[in-house]
């Protein structure tokens, strides 16, 4: 099944084309980044100007490079939720619009879904149970898997999601935005231990909290600054990251240990972080874990994820009705 | 030739499917609030009534506001997206065009006023000519005392027609008794009148270009006028 999948959740506006669920015929990206620069962060009215701009032309080339014309599309998946609801309802329009013209079975995926199933796209289906760990600029979640499509979640954030406090600790650093990838390059020839901050602790074992990290860190900077003192800014992107990858680390580990499962599957676009690969990878091995880590391309928002995604649910028969809305705060379950 | 419409640039949402003898049938939803989720199931619903199957459309018209942003880009989506996908050509008309132009058969002069939020309305002013209407001034984004100002400095009758009518009339009746009404019932751009205004482009082939067809925003987004002032003032 030719599944066409469309992602317009927050600033990049994504279509593929994905054959049974495993072949990626195409995968095309019109990314926003320099739209959104000069302010720091996405701004969801540029975002979903941009996405109707984008959408179109980015239809026809998905399709050109896939080497095949709408009629022989199958499936319509579109991300439904959670996102930016002025941004969700361009790709939701278009997507609904196509299933409507050429009479296509439409499925809404859940774009946390599509980030976990990035992973079925290089490594096959995932053999339940796992644990999956998501982790971008927009979520921070550990999720249990006990069977297909079923999902218990662990622990998520309850302030910042990761990839949110890389880019603003990387703004208070001037790396500019989207500052993850900056920090990450820096953090590697830096110190991990030359500042020791603190690794955050929640009441429930598996949620993640960063608001502490971000003001500790901002505060020992503006100390060091006021005393002209400066701890060399790779040492500080470092042990900030180290901080921050520890616990994530520390948590998936222990929320595979606990639910019993034998593979962890990551997914979200804050995975191309190498030290956080670097050390999950050391940690899953030691247990003997087998980890799931999609290549940089699937791990950022994209659509052949979505694709991969909505094709599961189409083969169980499922369908979405045409009147589905947006839905920003969409949960996993 | 077969054409189907859709207008969703005021809360009301409206779609409708005609040909060159007139209106086959037309839906509009109105909740005071955005009904972006029912303009697909509303052409799929007008479709299959008319028992005409999606091939057999031969264009599509969509309005471009002003309006509501949010709503203005599922309409233009769903257009232009069932437009690529069919084949077929598309056209685009102004909103307020639209919203002025089931107002025709009136003598006075027609202000369409759109609700545009923050205190705001975008406006424009026409004069009804055989067979629609004519528009003597730009699209303009302002404040009600503004549009106000510009009826009061205006010597003939006046209909004022739309949203932006309804939600600043007492401001704007302070422009004088020469400024009448319309009814609530036409407030908002009909995708009926879309379908009037778009057969005639179809059929002398004036389409748009589909990746070019864009709203008229008329106003940055907030991000970007902020951003503008801080680099003025800073
Ligand atoms: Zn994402």
């Amino acid at each position: 099944m030719r599944v066409l999948g469309i992602e317009t959740s927050c600033d990049e506006t994504a279509i593929a084309v994905v054959d049974d669920g495993r072949a990626v015929l195409s995968n095309t990206i019109a990314s926003q980044v320099h739209l959104h620069e000069r302010f720091g962060g996405v701004v969801p009215e540029v975002a979903s100007r941009a996405h109707l701009e984008n959408f179109n032309p980015l239809l026809e080339l998905s399709l050109k490079e896939a080497g095949v014309t709408l009629g022989e599309i199958e499936g319509v998946a579109v991300t439904i939720g959670p996102g930016l609801v002025g941004a969700l309802l361009v790709g939701i329009a278009a997507g609904k619009s196509l299933a409507l013209a050429l009479d296509l079975p439409f499925i809404g995926v859940n774009h946390l879904e599509g980030h976990i199933f990035a992973n079925v796209l290089e490594s096959g289906p995932i053999e339940e149970p796992y644990v999956a760990f998501v982790v971008s600029g927009g979520h921070t979640m550990l999720v249990h898997v006990p069977q297909a499509l079923t999902y218990e979640i662990l622990g998520q954030t309850l302030d910042d999601a990761a990839g949110e406090a890389f880019d603003k600790v990387a703004r208070f650093l001037g790396l500019g935005f989207p500052g993850g990838p900056a920090l990450d390059e820096l953090a590697r020839k830096g110190d991990p231990n030359a500042v020791r901050f603190p690794r955050a602790v929640t009441d429930r074992r598996f949620d993640f909290s960063l608001s502490g990290l971000k003001t500790a860190v901002v505060r020992h900077i503006k100390a060091e600054r006021a005393s002209g003192r400066e701890t060399p800014v790779q040492d500080l992107a470092a042990s900030f990251q180290e901080a921050v990858v520890e616990v994530q680390v520390d948590k998936t580990i222990a929320a595979a240990r606990e639910t019993g499962v034998r593979t962890v599957a990551l997914g979200g676009g804050v995975v191309a972080n190498s030290r956080l690969r670097r050390l999950l990878a050391e940690r899953a091995t030691s247990e003997g874990l087998r980890l799931l880590v999609p290549s940089p391309e699937l791990c950022t928002d994209n659509g052949a994820m979505i694709a991969c995604a909505g094709h599961f649910r189409l083969m169980r028969g499922e369908r979405t009705p045409l009147d589905v809305g947006a839905s920003p705060g969409l949960a996993l379950h | 030739m077969l054409v189907v419409a859709i207008e969703t640039s005021t809360p009301h949402s409206t779609v409708a499917l005609g040909n060159e003898q007139g209106i086959i049938g037309s839906t509009m939803l109105s909740r005071g609030r955005a009904n972006h989720e029912v303009v697909v199931p509303a052409i799929n619903h007008l479709l299959q009534w008319a028992e005409v199957r999606p091939s057999s459309l031969g264009g599509i018209a969509v309005g471009l506001g002003p309006g509501l942003f949010t709503g203005m880009r599922v309409g233009i989506a769903t257009g232009k997206t069932l437009a690529q996908a069919l084949g077929v050509p598309i056209v685009g008309l102004a909103s307020l065009d639209v919203l002025a132009f089931s107002a025709r058969y009136c003598r006075r002069l027609i202000c369409a006023a759109i609700d545009a939020k923050r205190g705001e309305l975008f406006s424009a002013l026409y004069r009804p000519v055989p067979g629609g209407v004519a528009r003597q001034t730009p699209f303009e984004a302002a404040k009600p005392a503004h549009l106000t100002a510009e009826l009061e400095s205006r010597p003939e009758d006046i209909l004022v027609v739309g949203t932006g009518a309804l939600v600043y009339r007492r401001e704007l009746e302070e422009a004088g008794n020469h400024v009448e009404f319309a009814s609530p019932a036409w407030a908002y751009p009909a995708a009926t009148s879309l379908v009037e205004l778009a057969i005639p482009r179809l059929l002398r082939e004036d389409y748009d270009r589909l990746y070019d067809l864009q709203p008229h925003y008329l106003r940055k987004s907030d991000a970007e006028i902020a951003w503008d002032k801080r680099r003025r003032t800073g």
